[in-house]
């Protein structure tokens, strides 16, 4: 293939990451630089952002009417008939009862200042709404690092207690990184590890909290305590692996250091 | 038989993702009408297989089945349109490096040609482009996914995504700037 113009593949590449939002904010401001001096490339940058016009401007189409009513019905026909009718009420009675619960996240920092009604499962929601939003985010932490001694202190920087972040590679569990979750409105320790193709965010939060083990939106969530943390971990790992997952964290944790 | 919970699991996952999953087959197969039958039909799939959710996230699963769904109808029901080759055609090589916006002259801004197009053209150009680079351009553009979920959805590396949106780009602008 011969070589043409003076946009190269390569700048061709960083030209579209950068309108797609996908640089760093360090090579986005670099490649603005560039941009302001290089002729040809702002001559590219404006005809991929006409091009992005043109889609922007097409009519956005609507699910067509009955489409969800025959979804329901062609899942309604994988069960038993016999039980359906009755069942077909029970679900939009959870249809109300997962409404009023997702009306209570969206009040949640008001809740949690009113009073404790329900705050253990406040806070296993927040977590799994951050760890959903971490997964959305170009990447799943603030910090990254496979290197436990550059997480560590990240943490201890910014938070009045910081967990232990113990390297759980040989056991499967890669250390990608950590991040600062906010509950309510505090600060809290998160750590990302990496299983396969699963990403584990386990939150350190005050010891003697409880928050109970369940799934919520497809995301399990599993807690447990020792004297200095209660510990979250949320993941789309089975609830089985979750529970190796507490294990071989239990154990790669040493005893606390006394500050 | 699916269980409760796995209604209650598939309400959750793949219901509210109904309009991308509509819009993503619609660009993807060119007719609202085929993109009905396979919404309707990603969505049985998707509550068949609710308990093996847990790839990335919920939005990127169910666009996954609903890319493969429309990709299975396609190629069922009209199997020419749907030739995956590696490369670009010679045709389309012949394009990018003699009348693309690559081409040796050296415009000034003012020259560039931009463009207005409607639905329409949008459409036609569309289908004209490869599976392969239709799909990137329409998860990319009208759903609006990250890198990471485009390449989890189309199950190739993010540097294929990448270089993939980077060509798509390239032939859609040359074919929709360089009317006269």
């Amino acid at each position: 293939m011969k070589m043409i113009a003076s946009v190269t593949d390569n700048d061709e590449l960083q030209l579209n990451a950068y309108c797609d939002g996908e640089l760093d904010l360090a090579s986005a401001a670099a490649f603005e630089r560039r941009l302001a001096d290089d002729e040809l490339l702002r001559a590219q940058y404006a005809r991929l952002m006409s091009l992005r016009q043109a889609f922007g401007s097409l009519p956005q189409s609507d699910v067509p009417a009955g489409l969800r009513a025959r979804i329901q019905s062609t899942l309604d026909a994988e069960r038993p008939s016999r039980a359906s009718v009755l069942r077909q009420r029970r679900w939009s009675l959870q249809a109300l009862a997962a409404a009023a619960v997702f009306g209570a996240v969206i009040s949640s920092s008001v809740m949690m200042t009113i009073g404790h009604f329900g705050q253990r499962e406040e806070v296993a929601s927040q977590l799994v709404a951050g760890h959903i939003r971490s997964l959305l985010a170009p990447q799943p932490f603030d910090v990254a690092s496979s290197d436990r001694h550059t997480v560590k202190p990240w943490f201890t920087a910014r938070l009045p207690e910081s967990p232990q972040v113990p390297d759980l590679a040989a056991q499967g569990f890669v250390l990608l990184g950590g991040r600062v979750d906010v509950i309510g409105h505090d600060p809290v320790a998160t750590i990302v590890y990496k299983h396969a193709a699963h990403t584990v965010s386990v939150t350190t939060l005050r010891p003697g909290q409880s928050v109970s083990d369940q799934a919520i939106a497809g995301y399990n969530v599993r807690s447990w305590s020792d004297a200095d943390f209660t510990y979250v971990a949320v993941s789309d790992l089975p609830a089985a692996d979750l529970a190796t997952f507490e294990r071989v964290f239990s154990a790669g944790s040493p005893s606390p250091e006394v500050k | 038989m699916p269980s409760k919970d796995e209604r209650e699991a598939f309400d959750e996952v793949f219901l509210p993702h109904m309009a991308e999953a509509y819009r993503l087959a619609q660009w993807l197969t060119g007719s609202a009408s085929d993109a009905e039958d396979i919404v309707q039909d990603a969505a049985l799939r998707a509550y068949r297989g609710i308990k093996n959710f847990g790839a990335v996230n919920a939005r990127a699963w169910s666009l996954t089945i609903v890319r493969n769904t429309a990709y299975s109808w396609l190629m069922k029901n009209r199997p020419k349109t749907v030739v995956f080759t590696n490369d670009l055609s010679a045709a389309e090589q012949q394009e990018l490096e003699h009348e693309g916006p690559q081409g040796t002259r050296v415009e000034t801004p003012e020259e560039i040609a931009l463009f207005k197009a409607d639905a329409e053209e949008i459409q036609k150009a569309l289908a004209q482009l490869q599976p392969q680079f239709r799909e990137v351009i329409v998860l990319r553009e009208i759903n609006q996914m990250n890198y990471r979920d485009i390449a989890e959805i189309t199950n190739v590396p993010i540097g294929t995504v990448m270089s993939r949106l980077s060509r798509a780009r390239q032939l859609l602008i040359a074919r929709l700037g360089d009317r006269k």
